[in-house]
């Protein structure tokens, strides 16, 4: 049983990368707007690159 | 008649019209040149993708006149811009408001759009609050050059500037996320090791695993108490402070009581350890207080476009030149000039120019007032057909307007406090707690079991942890403010609920809200045999459909089929000729059409100068009133009626529905004075209101409800918004809150009581921590359960 040495802080590890992603996704506005993300699977991107990413972030 | 609807709006296309467009291999139809027009944009820029996984009909679309074009370029004055947005290096950021917006494929259309633009930098859309945030190059494309590529496909947009308060709120609802998730996770994480202890207790487990699963519980357990538990910490101290303990003392006191008991179980591997009852109880209170917390800020964000009302350009001549300039920035001594269908930017006199102006924001009167060279006009009114020349009085902030917006930021403090009921509830039962918690400590480590002390307190914390009673209230609000907000009715502030129950007063604004607010047709004469009333009432339509005049829309739905007009002609201030079948018609006042007038008329139709019909219009009543009015006074609520209406059909109303007081020709001011005698006299009081003339009364009253028709400016601070054209409404929302009551004095009983009952037991030392922790999780379990029926 003493794996559970290693697995544990493994896990715990991964809870702590999990919840920095959150945050980041918080802190970008993602969760601002939930029913504009889910239609936009739907629509195909055409040639016009997404310029947004060009961009530098605001600050 | 042929079922065909506009391919772009989905309303019915009118017979003999014929707009038609190719799209996947079809001809579609469309009920207008401006729905043809935004089509054939979207088509044409690739953006059909809209029209194939839209859930909502688009608004139909009007073509841009040109009198608009003309105002969406005084946006690009450099003064102008530099009042509503932000400078970043080379780059302009400002909000827009967006109105046509139905569904969320209209953000992504939108996004689409704008971003073909080159002078764009970053545009961002969000489906729920109808804004955009823009960042784009102001010195290649204007501003008005982006609002008319969103008007080509549709959608009116206009600058807005969000208020502090609403930044505020922003930033505390992204707190709230990151708090719940943080609490969320890790108690996932301390429930899995939980499992492992309690299968450890059953089975045997070594110590050594034991303590390291209980120090890593206790690692994880930190960042919630820490972090995710402290709005209940600063919130359970100032209420300390102030000497008003609230339900977050018990709360905080259990949290951090449980942590610490099980914490120094860890360090010295005695006892229990509870970190994922720790855990659980603050993920669930963080899940209830954040959804509560964001059903109120999108019915916020849904409200608060304060801008609009407020004029935002206005053409100064200068020297016999226009010059597009902020409306802020006008000084008394200025002159202005006015077109048709602008908002006046200031208070002011004319000096030139013949019109008439829709006063009703702020008078609430609705009938056009006439204003001629000479006449004061008010800024936020409309002016209807003519062209005006103003001479300003005073500078918008002083004006009318101004003044009514500062009223209404004066009452604001005056709100009737209302403490709220579990709060009080709370400083009686937590005083007792603390109480019989130290009186538990004390007997058992002076005359029972030393040792066993610290154990029997924390049973007793534990299973009086007033998880039950710190949910029984928020989570029986929350479903009741979920199931208004389905019926149509959104609430900003939550507190209405506690106070609704005990209402003995409603009061209600007339004009817009137990009437429509705009005129419809209410007699016709006839004095032609030739023509029945369909007939006439359909030429008057045809007529008036070129007309912007707000008498104009009451014909909109007498339109029952397009006449072949030829030389249309509109003369500003008397009406519209035009020649149909060989004939002069005209529609207008009884002197234009040159017809003898008649009494209460203010319609006249006429063919080369003989009468044909008649016809008087009236604000008309909601059909739904006479019954919500009777409803209400059987169950004992008084009425009242306040208006700005001086008119004798505030009488005639008065005479129809029975309120139980009427006064007409009321100011904002005693409006307020009204309400704030009633509040002072100890009654409950309920404000119905649409107009900006209403809005300081809302501060006066205990619960404020603004109609979904009413100003920007009225909805933004009521606390109770009817998103339906229904004032019934009312009777729902009444309802609901007596049910919410019902619920959370249920989920009180139940917690009271079984505190009541698990007292004695902890105190004598029957109760084993474990046990109490069951015995608090169902407890909560079957408040919550009981919550939930409010959803039904």
């Amino acid at each position: 049983m003493s794996v559970i040495y290693v697995l544990i802080p493994i896990a715990i590890l991964f809870v702590l990368i999990g919840l920095a992603v959150f945050f980041w996704a918080v802190r970008n506005k993602q969760f601002d707007d939930l029913d504009k993300e889910g239609f936009s699977i739907l629509f195909d991107e055409k040639a016009v690159a997404n310029k947004d990413k060009q961009d530098p972030p605001a600050p | 008649m042929s079922a065909v609807y506009c391919f772009h709006c989905h309303e019915p296309v009118p017979s003999g019209t014929s707009f038609q467009l190719e799209f996947d291999a079809k001809q579609r139809q469309f009920c207008c040149a401006g729905c043809l027009a935004v089509a054939d944009t979207i088509i044409s820029s690739d953006l059909a993708d809209y029209y194939r996984f839209r859930t909502e009909p688009a608004n139909r679309a009007n073509a841009i006149p040109k009198e608009l074009e003309a105002e969406l370029s005084s946006f690009d004055a450099p003064q102008v811009l530099e009042d509503i947005s932000n400078k970043q290096g080379g780059l302009t950021e400002l909000e827009l408001s967006i109105s046509g917006m139905s569904c969320a494929a209209c953000a992504w259309l939108i996004e689409k759009q704008l971003r073909q633009l080159p002078a764009v930098h970053q545009v961002n859309v969000n489906s729920t609050t109808q804004r955009c945030h823009l960042l784009w190059r102001a010195d290649t494309t204007p501003l008005s050059g982006i609002l008319k590529s969103l008007a080509s496909i549709g959608y009116q947009a206009s600058p807005f500037i969000a208020d502090q308060e609403e930044q505020v709120f922003k930033l505390e609802l992204s707190r709230y996320l990151k708090r719940l998730a943080v609490s969320g996770i890790m108690t996932m994480q301390v429930m899995m090791l939980a499992v492992a202890l309690y299968f450890g207790e059953y089975t045997g487990i070594d110590a050594s695993h034991q303590g390291y699963l209980r120090w890593i519980s206790l690692l994880l357990t930190l960042p919630v108490v820490l972090y995710a538990a402290l709005p209940f910490v600063s919130s359970a101290w100032r209420s300390v402070k102030a000497r008003q303990m609230n339900m977050d003392v018990p709360v905080s006191l259990a949290i951090y009581y449980t942590f610490l008991a099980s914490a120094y179980a860890t360090v010295f591997s005695t006892g229990e350890v509870y970190f994922e009852s720790v855990c659980m109880f603050t993920f669930l209170l963080q899940l209830g207080k954040f959804f509560e917390y964001r059903a109120r800020s999108r019915a916020r964000d849904a409200t608060s476009n304060l801008l609009k009302i407020m004029p935002v350009t206005a053409t100064l001549l200068k020297d016999g030149e226009q010059q597009a300039v902020s409306a802020r920035r006008l000084q008394s001594g200025d002159c202005i000039l006015v077109k048709p269908g602008e908002t006046i930017a200031a208070d002011g006199q004319i000096i030139s120019g013949n019109s008439s102006a829709d006063e009703s924001m702020l008078t609430g009167e609705y009938t056009p007032v006439s204003k001629s060279t000479g006449d004061l006009v008010m800024a936020g009114s409309i002016n209807h057909d003519g062209l005006l020349q103003v001479n300003v009085s005073q500078p918008l902030a002083s004006s009318r307007l101004g003044q009514i917006i500062a009223l209404q930021q004066r009452t604001l403090s005056q709100k009737p406090a209302v403490l709220q009921r579990t709060d009080r509830l709370a400083k009686y039962f937590v005083e007792r707690l603390l109480i019989i918690a130290a009186a538990t400590f004390a007997l058992w480590y002076f005359w029972l079991d030393a040792d066993r002390a610290f154990w029997v307190t924390l049973s007793v914390l534990v299973a009086t942890c007033p998880c039950a009673l710190s949910l029984a209230t928020p989570t029986a609000i929350t479903c009741a403010l979920a199931r208004l907000n389905r019926n149509g009715i959104l609430i900003k502030n939550a507190q209405v609920l506690d106070v609704l129950p005990e209402l003995t007063h409603i009061v209600f604004d007339k004009t817009g809200t137990l009437t429509e607010g705009r005129f419809s047709i209410s007699d016709v004469t006839l004095f032609n045999s030739d023509y029945s009333e369909t007939q006439a009432l359909n030429l008057i339509a045809n007529l008036e459909a070129y007309s912007e005049h707000p008498i104009g829309r009451a014909f909109s739905s007498s339109l029952t089929g397009k006449l072949a007009l030829e030389q249309v002609n509109i003369v500003v201030g008397s009406g519209i000729s035009a020649r149909f079948n060989g004939m002069q018609i005209k529609v207008g006042s009884a002197a234009f059409c040159a017809v003898k007038p008649q009494a209460k008329a203010m319609v006249y139709l006429s063919a080369d100068n003989q009468l044909i019909a008649a016809v008087s219009l009236h604000d008309a009543l909601r059909p739904e009133v006479p019954a919500l009015v009777r409803q209400l006074q059987q169950q004992g609520y008084k009425l009242l009626m306040l208006t700005g209406d001086s008119s004798d059909q505030a009488d005639k109303l008065q005479q129809q529905l029975g309120f139980d007081q009427m006064i007409k020709g009321c100011s904002p001011e005693q409006k307020v004075a009204e309400i704030t005698a009633l509040v002072s006299a100890g009654h409950k009081v309920l404000m119905l209101g649409d107009g900006i003339n209403d809005s300081p009364s809302f501060h006066a009253a205990h619960v404020s409800v603004a109609m979904q028709s009413g100003t920007d400016l009225s909805k933004n601070q009521a606390d109770v918004v009817l998103l339906q054209h229904n004032i019934g409404l009312i009777a729902t929302l009444l309802q609901g809150s007596k049910a919410a009551q019902r619920g959370i004095r249920q989920n009180l009983a139940w917690s009271v009581g079984y505190n009541l009952i698990i007292i004695p037991l902890a105190v004598a030392g029957f109760v084993s921590p474990y046990i109490a922790v069951i015995g608090m999780s169902f407890s909560s379990l079957l408040v919550v359960s009981n919550s939930l029926r409010l959803l039904k």
